[in-house]
């Protein structure tokens, strides 16, 4: 079996074509990240010493690591007098004043006030505002039981649990993680390319009319087909994977940094009710699995429907829409609080942030379940109910069996 | 038959051409019938008040025009105040009625269209950013005509389904070789091209034609010879073209767009002979540079995208102040004429390039051709090609319930309080004294202060909320995303203390998606104003400062109401209580859309309760009287001057207009 998937395989999806589009796919990709640092990024001015981008990095030695009180009075005795001179809107507009760091004391107070003074306020008190969550969601459960609702009681204990410890201690640079997790482009290019990938899993076989012959081997018939399956499921994983590191390289390497990776997912400010506890770069490897359910639970609904057709190009344009129905409202979806729509849309998968920027839940049989954990265990069935679909639509192995029941009918005689 | 006939039967009917043809026109159309509101909401409700005005001003704005519109305005203000003051007059008993009656009318007639002077104005403001290009007219029509600037996906669709076969099919079943081998088969390819140019060119034309006629027949498309810097989408545009000539430009344009698609299509297949790596390109062609690229680089790009679009071509730059350094940002650079001649005939020649690329390829000639030469040409198709690419809800269970916009709430023994230090909502049980955060989502309003509590609504056992929340995303200037606000209904259950949200809607008017930005329209602006609300099970009811706005809960349909809201209101599930302009008691019913006023009740305030209605008689200086909801059995309840009442299940409350003071009066059962 095993070298039949790896016949697939090489059969499939080691082809030029598909290499050259990956190749395409990853230089556009990297391209489009560039292109979000220089749009997105105030840092991207230049390595000036009046640039932001130099400026920022020189203070980053004063304020990095543990958020002291020492720390905290710095920043502020350098804040506040700018801040205070520039309220008012008087100041001078000076863009080469050799006092500033910046050259201009509105560009000072600008930088220092978004890359440093509100950053450090919010991870100072996010221990506050997790704590009031906290005693929020118990006062919440003891109001729930008094009133028998027994879901809602442990959807706050649940509440209770996640965000008791929070707590952000040390100060860095979260700016690159930030864009890293709203970042979907590469998620459009995996789509793509699996469904260029597995969409001739079974038809060019039926172009050819190999499906027949197929069929004579001992090889052949449902066996194949699950060799089929395994080989673009391994293949759309490999590609989903590829894009995810391409993605996590390609930012720290256009940022210049892959500061910021041991500080809580929460620190990012979009993420500040996230559903689950872990670290910048514990999370970039969580997203890019879950990333990969999702991409492989369309590819197989991909391979489903091109099952029933003998050439490429209404499965193609039919997954092609799909797949354009799915991003559109998935995208579209991702702001409203309709947690079900989010779960049953596998496009959620693929640009995760949607399921693990809110804590969120469903209740299952009384039992609160986190919308991430939901829309993973609903991807894989879907997943595996399109696999059982395609196994059982797939054709038996009927010639050969006949052929050998002929021949043994002949030796007997 | 000939050749021809051939080729046109085999794309039509074997390729199924025709039926694709059909569906996109009737999945067009069908989708633009869905997806159509009207860009200037009020323009639309206020038509006639608003075509009033038009017709005195319409075209330039000249010196009378505006000398008109400034003297309107003028006349408006004076008018609502001197209505005021002769309403003030006339219950005060310094003026008769019969004079009250006479010079009302007078105002009333001054009044008449002041909703569509509102708009009207506000389109004069517009205009005076810039008098020479700029003119009055119904703009609605020619917004959703020109001003979408997003790609037709089903005529892309549609042009993937009917293009990719033409070629691949022959190829799949290895005809190529065999065709050119027959009589006809050398011309077969350039019929092929020529039929397929037809088909696209006939489908972007009904398309645009379709659009025309359907907003041609829903706003009308007047004054096409107006500047097309008239609407605001092509504001800034440096282009000396008409409305109408803006159209067909852009038609022009969304045509030789489809073909260039058609064409590059057809060389991929010519090219790979496959439809998987046919498809893959050309989606990706359009969808990727679309996704991922500034708008200002997809409309510098020779490629099939921009001309699909079209409409930014004509529309000027867009420079938007950045919020934290406040330097200016350039969103979209204006294409200039030389430009896009010169796109054009890149496009073109590109085009040119391709198509003969595919007929050379597809006659016997290429066979002669040295391999070398050929694989030049594929070459410079690609190269052009490849360096264009990169280019550098639960329904509500509600009773029967009064509603009073001005009354406290009596929800079910509790207490709607403010804390005083967090400014959180809470509910606090009367009996026991214990307070509950009124909103059940513990992370509510914690993290940030853009996530806040708007309004209540009472019907037990439920008690509804209003909640406004903004989250802000990728912080830059420029991408829509940045700010989403986010108006909610919520529906928490009193008794299990169970919250379900009944109705979200987005509020702003700029959206993007996937970096793709779209103008949805002004309509659900009213929620970010709103102050107070009430539902049924249709409807809800929003109320802001300038009137109440019904929307339907399961349409959707928004319906804005010319209720006064300067008073009280109250709703009874049925009908909605208000004191008009003129400060009498009018009931309007919801559902046949009626009004009744109550010529006999003039109030300075009013609240009801399930029997009755408590009105503070404006006529009889402020006492407080009550009658049925019919207006009958009048009863004098208290002859203390009185400015407001209100009411809960057992008292009235009367503010007394000498003291100030609050007089609680116990209801008689």
């Amino acid at each position: 079996m095993t070298r039949l998937i790896k016949y697939e395989f090489y059969k499939l999806f080691c082809k030029r074509s598909i290499l050259v589009v990956l190749i395409l796919f990853s230089v556009m990709n990297l391209f489009k990240i560039n292109s979000e640092f220089h749009s997105y990024s105030y840092l991207a001015d230049g390595n000036d010493s009046c640039s932001w981008n130099s400026v920022y990095w020189q203070l980053y030695e004063n304020y990095r690591g543990e958020i002291t009180a020492e720390k905290i009075n710095h920043l502020l005795s350098i804040y506040q007098p700018l801040a205070d001179a520039t309220a008012d809107m008087t100041a001078s507009t000076a863009k080469d004043n050799p006092d500033m760091m910046t050259g201009n004391i509105y560009s000072d107070r600008n930088i220092l006030e978004k890359y440093y003074v509100k950053p450090m306020e919010y991870f100072y008190h996010y221990r506050t505002y997790a704590l009031k969550v906290a005693e929020r969601a118990k006062e919440n459960a003891a109001v729930y039981k008094e009133r028998g609702q027994t879901y809602e009681v442990r959807k706050n204990s649940v509440i209770y649990n996640l965000y008791s410890g929070r707590n952000i201690k040390a100060f860095a640079y979260e700016e690159m993680y930030n864009y890293y997790l709203n970042y979907d482009f590469s998620g459009i290019l995996v789509l793509f390319l699996c469904l260029y990938g597995v969409i001739g899993t079974f038809v060019c076989e039926k172009e050819t009319q190999m499906d027949m012959l197929l069929l004579t081997n001992p090889g052949g018939g449902k066996k194949t087909t699950l060799a089929k399956i395994a080989a673009a499921s391994l293949f759309v994983i490999s590609v989903a994977v590829w894009f995810s590191v391409v993605d996590y390289i390609g930012f720290a390497y256009f940022f210049g940094t892959e500061e910021g990776g041991n500080l809580p997912l929460y620190a990012v400010s979009n993420f500040s009710t996230a559903a689950v506890n872990c670290n910048l770069w514990q999370y970039a490897i969580l997203s890019a699995l879950i990333r990969a359910v999702g991409v492989w639970t369309m590819s197989m609904v991909f391979l489903l429907i091109s099952m029933f057709w003998r050439n490429t190009l209404v499965p193609f344009v039919a997954d092609f829409g799909a797949a354009l129905c799915f991003i559109i409202t998935g995208a579209s979806q991702s702001y409203f609080s309709n947690i079900w729509l989010k779960i049953i849309n596998p496009y959620s998968l693929l640009a995760n942030r949607i399921l693990f920027s809110k804590t969120e839940f469903i209740g299952f049989a009384g039992y609160p379940i986190q919308s991430f954990q939901a829309a993973i265990f609903l991807g894989i069935t879907v997943g595996v109910v399109s696999i059982t679909a395609m196994m059982m639509l797939s054709k038996r192995n009927s010639y050969c069996r006949e052929r050998r029941i002929k021949c043994l009918d002949l030796c007997t005689k | 038959m000939s050749g021809f006939m051939y080729e046109v039967k085999k794309i039509m009917f074997h390729q199924r051409g025709l039926f694709y043809i059909a569906l996109v026109l009737l999945l067009g159309t069908v989708w633009l019938a869905l997806s159509d509101s009207p860009y200037d909401n009020a323009m639309e409700q206020y038509k006639n008040e608003y075509e009033w005005y038009l017709e005195k001003v319409n075209g330039y704005c000249t010196e009378e025009s505006s000398l008109y519109l400034e003297q309107e305005a003028e006349r408006i203000a004076e008018a609502k105040e001197r209505e005021n003051s002769l309403l003030e007059n006339y219950y005060d008993g310094k003026i008769s009625e019969s004079e009250y009656k006479k010079e009302s009318r007078e105002m009333e007639k001054v009044l008449e269209q002041q909703n569509g002077f509102e708009v009207i104005y506000q389109q004069y403001l517009y205009i005076c950013e810039n008098v020479g290009n700029r003119c009055f007219l119904q703009t609605n029509g020619w917004m959703g005509l020109l001003g979408k600037g997003t790609l037709n996906f089903i005529l892309f669709l549609g042009i993937l389904l009917i293009a990719t076969p033409v070629f691949c099919s022959e190829y799949s079943c290895q005809m190529d070789t065999l065709i050119l081998t027959s009589r006809e088969g050398r011309k077969s390819s350039l019929y092929k091209l020529l039929i397929m140019i037809t088909v696209v060119l006939f489908l972007s034309l009904s398309i645009s034609l379709i659009e025309y006629e359907f907003y041609r027949f829903k706003y009308g498309l007047p004054n096409g010879d107006y500047p097309i810097q008239s609407i605001r989408y092509f504001a800034d545009s440096s282009k000396g073209i008409s409305l109408l000539e803006g159209y067909v430009y852009i038609g022009l344009l969304r045509m030789f767009g489809g073909v260039f698609l058609t064409i590059l299509l057809m060389f991929l297949s010519v090219l790979a002979k496959k439809y998987a790596i046919t498809l893959l390109t050309g989606a990706v062609s359009v969808i990727i540079p679309y996704i991922g690229l500034s708008k200002t680089s997809v409309y510098r790009l020779p490629l099939p995208l921009p001309f699909l679009l079209g409409t930014d071509f004509f529309s000027g730059d867009i420079v938007l102040s950045d919020a934290l350094t406040g330097d200016d940002k350039i969103i979209f650079a204006e294409v200039n004429t030389v430009m896009l001649l010169t796109l054009l005939f890149v496009s073109v020649f590109l085009c040119t390039l391709a198509v003969v690329w595919i007929l050379r390829r597809n006659s016997n000639r290429w066979l002669m051709r040295s391999g070398q030469k050929k694989r030049a040409e594929v070459f410079v198709v690609i190269l052009s090609l490849a360096l264009a690419l990169t280019g550098c809800s639960g329904r509500g269970k509600t009773e029967s319930v009064v509603y009073n916009s001005s009354a406290d709430y009596d929800c079910m023994g509790y207490e709607i309080i403010r804390d005083a230090g967090t400014f959180d909502y809470c509910l606090k049980n009367t009996s026991t004294g214990a307070t509950y955060s009124l909103v059940r989502s513990p992370m509510f309003g914690v993290f940030s202060d853009e996530e806040e509590v708007r309004a209540f609504y009472v019907c037990p056992p439920y008690l509804y909320y209003t909640t406004s929340v903004m989250e802000s995303y990728v912080n830059r200037v420029g991408n829509y995303n940045s700010n989403i606000t986010k108006v909610s209904v919520i529906e928490l259950n009193l008794n299990t203390f169970e919250e379900k949200i009944i109705f979200e809607q987005i509020t702003n008017s700029g959206r993007s998606l996937l970096g793709i930005d779209y103008v949805t329209g002004d309509k659900w602006k009213f929620l970010d104003f709103h102050h107070a609300f009430f539902l049924s099970d249709e409807n809800i009811f929003f109320i802001d400062n300038d009137g109440i706005t019904k929307v339907n809960r399961s349409t959707r349909k928004i319906v804005k109401l010319d209720i006064p809201t300067n008073g009280n209101i109250s709703f009874d599930g049925e009908s909605i209580f208000y004191k008009n302009k003129q400060g009498v008691l009018t009931r309007y019913y919801v559902s046949s859309n009626e009004t009744y006023t109550y010529e006999n009740i003039v109030a300075y305030d009013f609240c009801m309760d399930e029997q009755s209605i408590y009105y503070v008689s404006r006529t009889d200086g402020g006492c407080l009287y009550s009658c049925g909801k019919d207006g009958n059995n009048r009863e004098l309840i208290s002859n203390i001057p009185a400015m407001s009442v209100t009411c809960d299940t057992g008292n009235i409350y009367v503010l007394s207009k000498e003291g100030g003071e609050e007089i609680v009066i116990q209801k008689k059962h």
